[in-house]
């Protein structure tokens, strides 16, 4: 029962931390443990085995946006 | 509840050892992924980091990993036992692919996490416990200290190396 509220707490800290710091790059880390924190709350909310795709599902989409924003903010594709 | 406080750090210890110790296995210390990863490190490394930590760091942020892994084969084992985690496996190799990562770190955690969090299970432990143990061990790289966590990261990488 503990683990819920100690996963959802995490998560209000990560997503703390990733407003209060400026820098882009040092950012991402925050709002990835955010991301682990609110797929973990999403089964742990529901425990029915499509809570695993839709916990999943959220993380890569998560992962991608991350991976996006940080590949563009290092410079994006060198085209041509 | 005292014993469910110490079950879950006891499973955050379990996990922490599982995940760091796949990535390092895969080297994700050694270079970025994609370009993103890269830039990442540079930043931690400005930061006062160490720049193979930070790599290791900012591939993590970037495709699922090993730590990925655990976390959702313990996600798939609370809700549906081993084949829960074996499909949290799959997706975490589908995660991979649609990400542009090359390696198996993330699908190998989480076929290794499914059998440690079922074992785990048959000794008194919850699979939940795995679930919020697991968002504390990526806590201690990822969101308290970048620099201290990219310094042990690359230590321990030179161990590996």
């Amino acid at each position: 029962m503990i683990a819920i509220y100690l996963v959802a707490a995490l998560a209000v800290f990560a997503a703390i931390r990733a407003t209060v710091e400026k820098n882009t790059g040092r950012k991402l880390p925050y709002v990835n443990v955010m991301n682990f924190a609110i797929a973990g709350t999403i089964v742990l909310l529901l425990n029915h085995p499509l809570a695993l795709v839709a916990a999943a599902a959220y993380f890569v989409g998560s992962t991608l946006e991350a991976n996006a924003i940080a590949s563009t903010y290092a410079g994006g594709e060198q085209r041509g | 509840m005292l014993g469910e406080l110490f079950h879950i750090l006891a499973a955050a210890i379990i996990s922490w050892i599982l995940f760091v110790t796949v990535d390092i296995f895969f080297r994700l210390p050694e270079a970025g992924g994609v370009s993103g990863a890269s830039a990442i490190a540079r930043d931690i490394e400005a930061g006062g980091g160490a720049l193979s930590g930070g790599t290791m760091m900012g591939n993590i942020v970037c495709s699922p990993d090993a730590s990925a892994g655990t976390l959702l084969a313990a996600c798939g084992v609370y809700v549906a036992g081993i084949p829960g985690g074996l499909v949290a496996a799959a997706l975490v190799f589908i995660g991979n692919r649609i990400c542009h990562d090359p390696g198996y770190a993330g699908t190998t955690g989480a076929v290794l996490a499914t059998f440690v969090v079922y074992g785990f299970t048959q000794v008194g432990f919850a699979a939940t416990d795995f679930i919020a143990g697991m968002v504390i061990a990526i806590l201690t790289i990822q969101g308290l200290s970048h620099a201290h966590a990219s310094r042990l990261l690359a230590r321990l990488w030179r161990v590996r190396e």
